[in-house]
């Protein structure tokens, strides 16, 4: 048989156009599947022998093996109608049309005996594909496999830049390009839920903005790709999860409700019907940007795949509810409004500055008017700024500190920068030398050596209070 | 409720007799100007004042920290904005401190009492549900735990401060869902009041039960520092597991002073420098030795540095605890705790470190609960108020909440023969997801050298370190 199988491949390389037909023998041939060859398994002659079933990638060895030289494969209408040159892919097909040039013509019968099977080696003696044994099964695919791998690629995506030789790919990509992508908010698009989803795990730009969050693909890949996503087919990651939703919930009331929404988003495994539903909400979703709806429905997820008796009665996929329950019940630092959304986390770091400063941008704030002030007082501005009765308590204030050229800066607000005014700081001396003197005996043991505070100034600054103004 | 307890007793203790002038005339404040300033004024007013204040405290000048806690206490508030919060529980960390000079006083005041069980648990639960911290260290502990004990079927389990159930459920659950079923799970767990470990057992007990796991639970009613390694009875042949969360820092609680007097300042003595480094270099077998031993001003002489040996070096406590740990060749060690440096020798370096630290954690509640919320308060006052007046007012063995950063303690478990277990990137998924999942806002998980940072907006706050005990060859 090895002999045979020798001869067989001198035969097939010797010849380059044409047909060549030569039976490949052997013995009780395996299926032929399309299957990956497995690392490490050479695609010997050898492995015949051994007729491993398993090694289905190898063709089978009683089929007929044709090689067909390029052209031939390349050539889409071989078959040419003499009278009107019109080309046809099939003998068969020309026929018929001959008929209509009421030309002679003869359909060629299917052959009486049995069929033998046919294997195709590609042309390119550098494929893979080229030795018998790893001959593809059909025409249409050794065709397709060569232009694939071997022929240029005419047929551009109008969407994105791919191209593809063979324009049934070209079809089938044209048709989902753009339609299933995945993008993080760090602008990075995926085609795979699981890279999108380990990207987005680390991505800093989606730790930042998680309010913000984009919904429905984010929702989408978070949710479904949690469910199969779990990195070695660990089951913690959904068992985990889970139990977020029992143990770790946080006891905001708002969640329940919008769970309750949330649930109706996946019912296990109908995320086909779920993704299609949410398709034609997909509009309605954008706007519902918040990490608590999509993490209520998260953690919801979770109890749910784990196989957990999920509450029945909350599957409706009522998305406009849902939609407006998350609206109405959302916490009030978060879902406003719909458009305010989008901005949730800016509110909600913006809510406080016209009520309040967060303490750590005070604090910040202060450092830096610490640092780069020299000698500024700032109780005095707040005095300074209201009228003159005041300067006295501001005084009063200043004895406090021990006397100090105060520079102040009374017109201005807050926000203006220092500028020293002489006149009242003269005017603020003179105030407190009455002050002074109660206080200055307990003020002499703070000045000298103390330590510096955080601010960068020294005690003795601190005794000059630093001023509003110079805290720009 | 107006003014800190603290606060108010101080303008009412006798110091008012010293010869001077109060500012206030008695009533309301004299200076309505105050009243009308914007919150972001008031608040930096308040931070410049608190640290003036700090200062004379730091200085030893009672006089105008006393006048310095007046002014405060117009703009402060236990109700009001976060910076208003702040200073006043600092203001009452301060007040203690400075009424500590008078010890009668002092005690007078604060009453040795036992404090309802109750409302310390009350306390720790409100801590654990307003935030996501303790949440999400449970779950990258066992997440943690989970990848080192693959595989085992004898698990045993020490968990240093056992006040939270949900942690070990969570374990159980996600165990009983192991391919390879669950193993047996021994959960060793440590507490200072009996009911805690009571509660715990009934619940996880109750728990292992539905999930049908064989499990056992050990209380053990102690204080951390007094523990007996005996009692916790590591079998041999059972993979041990140990959970510290926020609690390993009391045990840096120490003399300092006598510390700093015994040994041999570094500056002075650069002989005794070199020669204590020789020295260490020859015992490398005995660091445990040597953690215990009064050996300070190691490496270098400088006060400053963060990582001065000075602190880092032997509290003796720490020192004998973790070689005791070493001794039970524990398959993991995760350390929670907080990430900020409160434990510098001198007072001002805490309060200012303290100041940006909690200031965070203030932000936090304002940012996700409201102002009136009678658990923000609670929280607030109960647990980071008493941390804030520990931080501030104690010395030595007192001062427990020694918090320190994640480098220090990188460092102190590595001398103590601990190597990193970096933390999974499986587990940083976990967490990550559960913040999402939760809508927490604004909280952020950072890794730094296989250990998880979380932060509040880029603040770090917590850190999650995991350790084994490496061998030497």
């Amino acid at each position: 048989m090895l002999e045979k199988i020798m001869a067989t491949e001198e035969a097939i390389t010797s010849s380059n156009n044409g047909f060549v037909q030569n039976p490949v023998g052997g013995s009780n041939p395996p299926a032929l599947k399309k299957k990956r060859n497995l690392p490490g398994t050479p695609g010997k002659l050898t492995n015949f022998i051994f007729k491993n079933i398993d090694s289905s990638i190898y063709a089978d060895p009683e089929a007929e093996v044709i090689a067909l030289s390029p052209k031939t494969l390349m050539a889409t209408n071989r078959f040419l109608c003499e009278i009107c040159g019109k080309g046809f892919q099939r003998d068969q097909n020309l026929q018929l049309h001959r008929r209509g040039h009421n030309l002679p013509w003869k359909l060629k019968q299917r052959t009486n005996k049995e069929v033998k099977k046919r294997v195709y080696v590609c042309p390119e003696k550098t494929c893979v594909h080229h030795h018998p044994s790893r001959a593809l099964g059909d025409l249409t695919g050794i065709k397709k496999h060569f232009c694939r791998k071997h022929g240029e690629k005419k047929w551009k995506c109008e969407k994105c830049s791919k191209r593809y030789a063979v324009q049934s790919d070209w079809k089938a990509h044209s048709k989902t390009c753009g339609t299933r992508e995945y993008k993080c908010d760090c602008g990075t698009l995926f085609s795979r839920r699981d890279s999108f989803i380990t990207h987005r795990a680390f991505c800093d730009a989606l730790a930042e903005e998680t309010a913000r969050v984009n919904a429905v693909s984010s929702i989408h890949d978070l949710t479904a790709g949690s469910i199969n996503y779990d990195l070695t087919g660990n089951p913690l990651g959904p068992n985990m999860a889970q139990h977020f939703s029992s143990i770790f919930k946080p006891i905001s009331s708002n969640d329940n409700q919008t769970r309750q929404g949330g649930v109706s988003l996946w019912m296990n495994q109908g995320l086909a019907q779920v993704s299609e539903a949410m398709g034609n909400n997909i509009q309605e979703v954008h706007q519902l940007r918040s990490v608590t709806s999509s993490g209520a429905m998260f953690g919801d997820l979770f109890a749910v795949s784990c196989s957990q008796t999920p509450p029945s009665d909350h599957y409706q996929l009522n998305w406009p509810v849902f939609g407006n329950k998350i609206l109405s019940d959302a916490g009030a630092s978060q879902l406003a409004s719909v458009p305010s959304l989008y901005s949730s986390q800016e509110q909600q770091s913006h809510r406080t500055a016209p009520a309040s400063m967060s303490a750590t941008a005070l604090l910040q704030k202060a450092a830096q008017i610490g640092a780069t002030s020299t000698d500024p007082s700032f109780l005095g501005s707040f005095a300074l700024k209201s009228n003159a009765n005041k300067v006295q308590d501001a005084s009063k204030f200043y004895g406090l500190y021990g006397s100090s050229p105060v520079s102040t800066n009374p017109a201005s607000d807050v926000e203006s920068s220092g500028n020293d005014q002489i006149s009242t700081l003269n005017q603020l001396q003179m105030y407190p030398s009455k002050r002074q003197k109660i206080f200055q005996s307990d003020q002499d043991s703070p000045s000298g050596g103390q330590t510096r505070d955080f601010l960068g100034v020294g005690v003795q600054a601190i005794c000059h209070p630093s001023s509003i103004n110079g805290w720009i | 409720m107006a003014q800190e307890e603290g606060s108010s007793s101080v303008t009412s203790s006798p110091l008012q007799f010293l010869p001077w002038m109060p500012l206030s005339p008695g009533m309301g404040s004299p200076y309505p100007w105050l009243r009308e300033l914007k919150s972001e004024d008031r608040g930096l007013c308040l931070i410049h004042l608190l640290l003036a204040c700090a200062n004379h405290v730091a200085a030893g000048s009672i006089e105008n920290a006393n006048i310095g806690l007046e002014q405060i206490s117009h703009l402060a508030s236990p109700d009001g904005d976060t910076m208003q919060r702040i200073a006043a529980y600092f203001t009452a960390g301060l007040a203690d401190r400075i009424l500590k000079g008078w010890p009668g006083l002092h005690k007078a005041l604060n009453p040795k009492q036992a404090s309802l069980i109750s409302e310390e648990i009350l306390v720790q639960r409100l801590f654990f549900e307003l935030f996501p911290f303790l949440k999400l260290s449970y779950v990258i502990t066992n997440q943690a735990i989970i990848e080192a004990m693959e595989g085992e079927k004898m698990v045993h389990i020490i968990d240093l401060n056992s006040s939270e159930p949900a942690q070990w459920i969570n374990l159980l659950q996600t165990l009983s869902a192991r391919p390879e079923g669950p193993p047996h799970l021994r959960i060793t767990g440590i507490h200072e009041q009996k009911e805690v470990l009571e509660q715990m057992a009934l619940r996880l007990t109750e728990e292992a039960e539905k999930l049908d796991i064989p499990f056992q639970f050990n209380p053990i009613v102690s204080k951390l520092e007094n523990l007996d390694l005996e009692n916790l009875r590591v079998k041999t042949g059972e993979a041990l597991a140990i959970s510290s969360v926020l609690q390993l820092h009391t045990l840096l609680a120490m003399d300092d002073e006598m510390h700093r007097r015994n040994s041999p300042s570094g500056s002075k003595n650069p002989n005794s420098n070199h020669f204590q480094r020789v020295q260490i270099n020859q015992n490398r077998r005995t660091l445990g030795d040597w953690l215990e031993r009064d050996v300070v001003n190691a490496y270098s002489s400088s006060p400053d540095s963060a990582l001065s040996p000075l602190s880092l070096a032997a509290s003796p406590k720490m020192g004998s605890f973790l070689n005791a740990l070493r001794s039970l060749s524990p398959k993991l060690m995760v350390i929670t705790e907080q990430e900020s440096n409160h434990n510098g020798f001198a007072l001002m370096e805490r309060v200012t470190e303290a100041l940006n630290f909690y200031a965070a954690l203030f932000d936090c509640l304002e940012s996700t609960v409201s102002r009136v919320s009678l658990e923000r308060h609670k929280v607030e006052k109960m647990l980071f108020g008493e941390e804030i007046k520990n931080i501030i007012a104690c010395e030595g063995t007192d001062r427990k909440e020694r918090h320190e950063k994640l480098e220090k303690w990188m460092l102190r478990l590595e001398l103590a023969g601990f190597g990193t277990i970096p933390l999974s990137y499986h587990g940083r998924l976990q967490a990550n997801r559960f913040l999402q999942s939760y809508g927490y806002d604004g909280y952020k998980i950072k890794e730094d050298n296989g250990c998880l940072i979380i932060c509040w907006q880029d603040r770090p706050l917590f850190s999650v370190s995991a350790w084994k005990f490496r061998r030497y060859d």
